[in-house]
């Protein structure tokens, strides 16, 4: 290796030296398109000798080749540009001046492009065996999105991106071809350079278990997923493996799937500059529908003495009309939020020397009123490359990221904002949310606190307190970036090393005032911190070979070691001694601390060996071996096969007019997904134990000085082993009309085995659960991409690109339980895997229903009436209400049935136009947020109800009379004595209190009532990007600004969405990107639409 | 060829580098959880069994006994009252208790420590270790009566249940080992031993107490009103080497910490459930009808001063039921002298010796919380009976003896016909365990009851 490194050394002197001779080469020349336009950035380079320049705005380009290496000889001149085929020339060396001009043909289906295909693997696009997929910088630029997961959406079929919300910083989760796991995380592997990187995400609620009756995420605040420190615009390129046949390099880690990004480089040639500078204003985008005609009050009347948290008639709007003004809460909480995002990037080099270099800063002030609603980052970044020599080339890329943000409490929370903001009477108003005569908190169920009153709970807090007064905030430092080595070590032979890091250190902090409510109340500090830090080694050697001009290919080795490492460590604080600062020591009591330590060593090895013959049949076979420290003892190595074939037929059959350019593909792969890590042992807790659990605090093993442990509850599984899903691909793509169409078809089949979920034991056995490969999951689907390019003049063109998708999905096989909860502590409806369904259907109670509910429901036998009524009829009692079946059952299902997007673009001369539809098609939402509104009398469906009073102790209630199963109110075939002989419809019943609140079979849903009454259609159509772009005329920029180029552009970011979806935006999930349980709308924040302006300076 | 060198260098290196990392897989902290410990001593284990049996016999069942045996009574929540009053039983209710008896801190760890004590030589800590097993597995076969134990917490997942009857003998033979076992060699758990503080002679005459309870559980006769001569002689044969004094009693340890505390007190400060249990007035009016000193032991004066009870069946104003005193720190006593003084009046009295030599224990009884002794005339079952009753306040025994001699009178509240014998198996062991009874079996078999119980009390 010295050795190595010496004669890199005096090679590089060598050079440095000679460079001072005069007898140099000069190639000049001019790169165009095939209809004369000057194509700028092309890359123009003499790949033998490692030389190489960009062409300027005209298309120029100036290559110089110092004299020492100027022999006479022929080299090979190329030039390449992307969408556009690449060319090559051959040249003889001779000093002096040469001239050459480049014509390139445009190339939309991406011929001949390097295509990353993981591990230090690479290949081109004719030669892969499975879809392709890619992203490129400027879909990302005009996505216009600071979270690089969020700017895949609708980039790709079958990869679904949703937003949990449009809070700056909130997580977005991305999930390709179906969920394939049970117990791990369903989302993508994402890779950066060659390196994983951790894109996780943590409620800072977790922190709080004491607290946390429910799970975590859905409470608290807005998590960010960590590729969020991740500046997109340094980013060149993403290419998307969909399944294991595409990522099968990754075994163990790829099984949901793997996101190559790849982060720009330098140039040879003159530095240039680029100055990127966007704002954007962005509001919420719909005013949720309440009603302002009826007041604070409970069964018709209004409260009789001024409310205090634990009067019942102060929770809800079931009073009197509003005598008086009212308030509009849709809207108080929210303002227009901005966001200013600028960004200078630097790069350049020599034909030795490249680099990179980009600063920015983007600050997102959200749409809500207050400071609590905040993301900012910070980024650097640094790509260099350094020849050492002509067969060592040194890379070193780098970036930080400085990630901050200010959240505000959401979800299932009474400190929540929108709990409390939807839920407040339309007669209460929320302002001042400080009572002017104690200061203290006020809230719409205790308006008037006193003296003393600072540390009673508040009920609900006033939203407008949660927007100014709490704290919660994330503050990251991350750092990650890889040292590489490529070396060319004999002309078929080359090696490449990488040494990747990721370290990020988030502070979180949850500092809730004395005034606050609930658990809060008195107030609660909650401070922690999640350290995350990895290494990534990964070494190969590719050997290429050429037996005749009919067979090639290569072979490649490798070697894989990773060490991840997290910590989280953290402290509840209770009653704070000053109102002020959230700090830990400024807190009365402390529960005791959480210290989590996850440490995970893989290491692994890969071979990977490609044929190709006769330029048209391209295989490739490869296969990974895999260690884990979380794989059991007995089964600590595990293979990961995957082999593909191309064939582009096209080559063989003679010229087609229609067809163009045709590859058939197959591919199949395997890939996995790790266990958690620590399943496989028996271990020991000191933790409370179970006995006495649900009568008081509980005991703790330890007692009286002595340190107890006892047995865990979860056995261990010493012979877990990775899940593995086995996927087959098949697909074709074609050019079609000399390329003005292509068409990208493929269908795949994915089995997921040995998935790994928590079997319920006999506790009699000793332990309550263990880990165990024991489920089987099926995801099968078609994927389809059309793109059109009908008009493609020199001075406007017209394209236009659909993409389609559908996934299905099916539980094959769960052994040892009939289903088992996705995220066992979350509140119903439950995301659930059970046989025979999709992964994830919601399950809740619902009406009883024919066919559907058991023949006796409660102490009603519906066995009868049911008698030849069609499945589903619901089942309608005397008084001609629905009643409740407690059984629960499958009530939604959240995939959606497909997905697609539609893309266009128009350009005329330097204006262009474009826009991005997302399509969803199908999928399930529980609103649950509809469902609490109803009982609490505040959701516009209420505006028109019965009058209700008391009469005799029995609410009675008159007026607003519907009917079950007619069009207006439930439609759908109706059964039982409280159907009207007359209609066959059901009796007309006042619906008002007495069915929103009162009814125990109520479609409130979310408290009493049947939670299948709360699931809607989720389907959409967004409006996601729209964007009109000018290219000012550069004679003009450069006389005026100096700067070559200058490109404004005016965008939207989701302007619109078409739904049936009744709750803010469709687009949304209680659970975030941390839960596997999807569908679940409960006070979720809304969704935002963005209008950016953004100029483009580049020098 | 130096370029030859150099590749072939290079393809040496990825094999060296892999050659280098033999235990990169199993080291220390990447293959075990830095979490939480992989290993535990049988002090540690023990420290952990002893306060799963005090919380269990605490808890749940304890608490429901109380109520149907009238010592306490369900008021206000439902939470208590269904439970309390109408007799309604979830198999939901009694989950975490159902799984105490063999998880972590249960069966599972005592047999854990038994295994770990006698490779070490320590036959005295075996026999702790025994006594415990016993106690825990005894006190699940009072409450679910046929309970998995001979194929519990092994290598079967799915543990077939064995008869109540079988479960009561193979315990007394693994108290008889365990009285052996305390014979023998070893220093026994010392300062772990949270009960006795390691003096052997106490779990010797506690494993002897523990014998006689259940052959007492074995004493109920194939028809109401009959009873087995055998059981009775065996019981006082063990009662007689049983706890000597009060010294001896066998009593949970409880201290001041949050996590230390009597999970009665608990219950009442922590759960959010607590004002829902309230002083039982059967046990209160026979405690004032006998001046019972006891009386403010057990109870809080209600709001008039006096000490009253809630009836199940009439309902008793709010300001005249007492609440349950209640101590953090209280050590409850689950095993004591005055029980095995009391087997000995009853099994005396059942099997010949009648009131003369039931009346000598009786009396003691009396003396030591300062009561007048009775005359021999009135040593009746009945009055053994309810000396037991109020002696075993809050203890689960009260409701074993209750099914076995129908003493003291209950009236079952409401509708009922008479006062459940057992309590449900846990949902998690029937969702687990296909050998498990549904509940309509359980239902069905014996009217409802256990093995050990053939004849309900009906008034």
């Amino acid at each position: 290796m010295n050795r190595m490194l010496f004669t890199a050394a005096t090679s590089l002197v060598l050079v440095t030296a000679s460079a001072a001779a005069q007898q140099q080469a000069t190639i000049t020349g001019r790169v165009s398109s095939d209809a004369g336009v000057a194509l700028p950035a092309a890359t123009v380079f003499i790949e033998s000798l490692g030389i190489g320049t960009q062409t300027g705005n005209d298309g120029r380009y100036s290559l110089i080749i110092p004299a020492a290496r100027v022999t006479g000889q022929r080299v090979r001149l190329s030039a390449r540009l992307i969408g556009f085929r690449a060319d090559t020339a051959q040249v003889v060396l001779s000093p002096g001046n040469i001239t050459h001009n480049f014509v390139l043909a445009t190339n939309p289906l991406r011929l001949g492009e390097v295509v990353v295909t993981g591990a230090g693997t690479a290949t081109q696009t004719e030669k892969l065996g499975s879809v392709r997929n890619v992203v490129e910088a400027e879909q990302i630029q005009k996505s216009n999105e600071p979270n690089v997961v969020q700017a895949l959406a609708a980039k790709a079929p079958n990869v679904e991106v949703t937003e949990s919300s449009g809070e700056p910083g909130a997580s977005s989760y991305i999930r390709m071809r179906g969920a394939r796991t049970i117990l791990g995380s369903t989302q993508p592997l994402f890779v950066v350079d060659g390196v994983p990187i951790d894109n996780s995400s943590y409620s800072t609620t977790n922190f709080n278990p004491t607290d946390g009756l429910t799970a975590g995420e859905i409470e608290g605040t807005a998590q960010m997923n960590r590729a969020i420190d991740l500046n997109p615009s340094d980013i060149e390129s993403i290419e998307i493996l969909k399944g294991p046949a595409a990522g099968a390099i990754y075994g163990a880690r790829a099984g949901q799937g793997v996101v190559l990004i790849t982060t720009k480089k330098g140039k040879a040639g003159t530095a240039k500059y680029g100055f990127q500078s966007a704002v954007s204003f962005d509001n919420v985008s719909k005013d949720y529908p309440l009603q302002r005609s009826f007041a604070q009050g409970i069964n018709g009347a209004n409260p009789t003495t001024t409310c205090t948290p634990g009067n019942g008639a102060c929770f809800r709007s079931w009073g009197l009309p509003v005598n008086g003004p009212t308030y509009d809460h849709a809207t108080e909480a929210f303002d227009t939020g901005n966001t200013f995002d600028n960004t200078f990037t630097v790069s350049g080099g020599t034909e030795r020397t490249t680099f990179y270099g980009s600063a920015s800063f983007l600050k997102d002030n959200g749409p809500f009123v207050g400071p609590n609603n905040e993301f900012q980052r910070a980024s650097a970044r640094i790509n260099g490359s350094q020849r050492l020599s002509d067969r060592l080339e040194l890379r070193i890329n780098g970036a930080y990221a400085d990630t901050r943000g200010h959240f505000t409490q959401r979800g299932n929370n009474t400190n929540g904002l929108l709990l409390g903001l939807l839920r407040t009477p339309p007669n209460f108003n929320n302002n001042p949310y400080l009572d002017p005569a104690t200061g203290q908190h006020r809230s719409y169920r205790f308006p008037e606190p006193q003296a003393g009153d600072e540390a009673a709970d508040r009920g609900f807090s006033n939203p407008l307190f949660e927007l100014n007064v709490p704290e919660n905030t994330s503050t990251v430092g991350r750092v990650f970036g890889n040292l590489g080595l490529d070396y060319s070590a004999l002309s078929w032979l080359r090696f490449n090393y990488t040494l990747g890091a990721d370290y990020s250190n988030d502070e979180r902090l949850e500092g809730a005032p004395l005034d606050g409510t609930g658990p809060t109340a008195g107030g609660r500090v909650t401070e922690g911190t999640i350290v995350n830090f990895s290494l990534d080694h990964n070494l190969t050697g590719t050997a290429e070979w050429r037996a005749n001009d009919n067979l090639a290919g290569s072979v490649t080795l490798g070697q894989n070691l990773n060490v991840r490492n997290n910590r989280q460590f953290s402290v509840v604080g209770r009653g704070l001694v000053a109102p002020q600062p959230y700090r830990l020591a400024n807190t009365i009591n402390r529960d005791l601390p959480i210290d989590v330590q996850t440490n995970i060593h893989n290491e692994s090895y890969f071979g990977q060996a490609t044929v190709d013959i006769a330029n048209q049949l391209y295989l490739t076979g490869a296969i990974r071996n895999d260690g884990s420290s979380t794989f059991g003892e007995d089964n600590q190595r595990a293979w990961f096969p995957k082999a593909s074939a191309a064939w582009t037929f096209t080559s063989y059959l003679p010229q087609q007019r229609w067809v163009t350019y045709g590859k058939l593909r197959a591919a199949y792969g395997e890939a996995g997904v790790e266990p958690l890590a620590y399943l496989t042992s028996n271990l020991y807790t000191g933790t409370v134990l179970l006995a006495g659990i649900s009568q008081g605090t509980g005991l703790s093993p330890s007692q009286g000085g002595f340190g107890g442990l006892y047995s865990a509850i979860t056995k261990g599984a010493e012979d877990l082993k990775p899940e593995r899903t086995k996927e087959t691909e098949i697909g074709f793509d074609v050019g079609l009309l000399r390329d003005k169409a292509d068409f990208s078809f493929t269908w795949y089949d994915g089995i997921s085995q040995d998935v790994i979920f928590l079997t319920p034991l006999s506790p009699s056995s000793g332990y309550y659960r263990q880990a165990q490969n024991a489920a089987k999951l099926q995801n099968r689907g078609l994927e389809m991409s059309l793109n059109l390019r009908p008009i493609t003049r020199t001075n406007y063109g017209w394209d236009v690109g659909l993409n389609w998708a559908q996934n299905k999905s099916e539980t094959l096989e769960l052994r040892g339980v009939d289903f088992i909860r996705l995220d066992p502590n979350n509140n119903p409806p439950f995301g659930i895997v059970q046989k025979g369904q999709p992964v994830g259907v919601l399950q809740g109670t619902g009406w009883a229903k024919c066919g559907v509910s058991p023949d006796v429901v409660g102490t009603t036998n519906i066995a009868d009436a049911c008698a030849g009524a069609p499945r589903g009829a619901v089942y309608l009692n005397a008084a001609g209400f629905p009643i409740l079946d407690p059984t629960e059952r499958i009530i939604g299902d959240p995939n959606p049935d497909w997905t697609g997007s539609i893309r266009t673009g128009f350009h005329y001369k330097t204006l262009g136009i474009s826009a991005l539809f997302d399509l969803r098609h199908g999928g399930q939402m529980s609103d649950g947020t509809r469902g609490a509104l109803r009982s609490y009398g505040t959701h516009k469906d209420t505006e028109s109800r019965a009058t209700c009073v008391t009469q005799a102790g029995v609410l009675t209630c008159t007026g607003n009379e519907k009917s079950w199963g007619t069009s207006n109110w439930y439609p759908g075939p109706v059964v039982g004595p409280g159907v009207d002989p007359a209609t066959g419809k059901g009796r007309a019943v006042p619906i008002g209190e007495n069915w929103w609140r009162v009814n125990g079979a109520s479609d409130n849903c979310v408290f009493s009532g049947a939670r299948e009454a709360c699931v809607e259609d989720a389907g959409y159509t967004k409006l996601r990007e729209v964007s009109l772009t000018w290219n000012v005329d550069p004679r003009l920029v450069r006389r005026v600004i100096g700067v070559e180029n200058m490109e404004l552009r005016f965008a939207g970011r989701n302007l619109f969405t078409w739904t049936k979806y009744g709750g803010y935006d469709p687009e949304t999930n209680l659970g975030g990107a941390i839960q596997g349980t999807r569908g679940i709308d409960y006070f979720n924040m809304p969704q935002t639409r963005s209008f950016v302006f953004s100029v483009n300076l580049t020098k | 060829m130096r370029r030859t060198v150099a590749a072939l260098l290079g393809a040496v290196l990825i094999g060296a580098s892999a050659g280098g990392c033999k235990d990169f897989l199993n080291e220390e902290d990447v293959a075990q959880d830095p979490n939480n410990p992989t290993k535990a001593t049988r002090d540690q284990l023990l420290i952990s069994a002893q306060t799963a049996l005090f919380g269990l016999q605490e808890s749940g069942v304890a608490q429901t006994a109380c109520m149907w045996m009238q010592q306490c009574a369900g008021t206000g929540g439902r939470f208590v009252e269904q439970r309390g009053t109408n007799y309604q039983r979830l198999t939901s209710d009694y989950n975490n208790d159902f799984s105490q008896l063999y998880i972590g801190a249960g069966l599972v760890d005592l047999r854990k420590i038994q295994a770990n004590a006698d490779a070490a030589g320590d036959k005295v800590y075996v026999g702790v270790a025994k006594v415990l097993e016993a106690f825990l597995i005894g006190f699940g076969a009072d409450a679910w009566g046929n309970i998995p134990y001979s194929e519990a917490a092994g290598d079967n997942a799915s543990p077939k249940f064995d008869n109540q009857l079988e479960v009561y003998a193979a315990l007394q033979t693994l108290l008889s080992s365990a009285i052996t076992d305390l014979d023998g060699a070893g220093n026994g758990p010392g300062a772990f031993d949270l009960v006795y503080g390691g003096d052997k002679a106490k779990w010797k005459a506690a494993a002897y107490t523990l014998k006689a309870r259940y052959y007492m559980h074995t004493a109920e006769g194939p028809t109401r009103g009959t009873f087995v001569a055998e059981a009775y002689q065996n019981a006082i044969t063990a009662a007689t080497s049983g706890i000597e004094s009060a010294e001896g009693d066998f009593r949970a340890f409880h201290g001041p910490a949050t996590s230390e505390r009597n999970i009665w007190y608990q219950f009442f400060t922590a759960s959010g459930f607590g004002n829902d249990l309230v002083a039982g007035a059967r046990l209160v009016d026979l405690m004032k009808a006998r001046n019972d000193p006891r009386l403010s032991a057990y109870f809080l004066p209600n709001e008039l001063g006096d000490y009253g009870g809630l009836d199940v069946n009439t309902s008793t104003p709010a300001n005249q039921i007492s609440a349950l005193n209640l101590e953090p720190e209280y050590r409850q006593p689950l095993l004591t002298w005055a029980e095995n003084q009391l087997i000995l009046a009853e099994a005396k009295f059942q099997t010949g010796g009648g009131a003369a030599a039931a009346e000598p224990h009786v009396n003691a009884v009396r003396q030591a919380v300062g009561l007048a002794p009775l005359a021999v005339g009135e040593v009746t079952l009945q009055s053994i009976m309810e000396e037991k009753y109020v002696a075993l306040f809050q203890n689960v025994e009260a409701w074993s003896d209750y099914r076995r001699t129908c003493f003291p009178v209950l009236d079952p509240a409401g509708a009922a016909a008479e006062i459940p014998g057992r309590v449900y198996y846990g949902q998690a062991e029937e969702n687990a365990n296909p050998n498990t009874p549904t509940v309509a079996e359980q239902d069905a078999a014996n009217g409802g009851r256990n093995p050990n119980d053939p004849s309900a009390c009906t008034p």
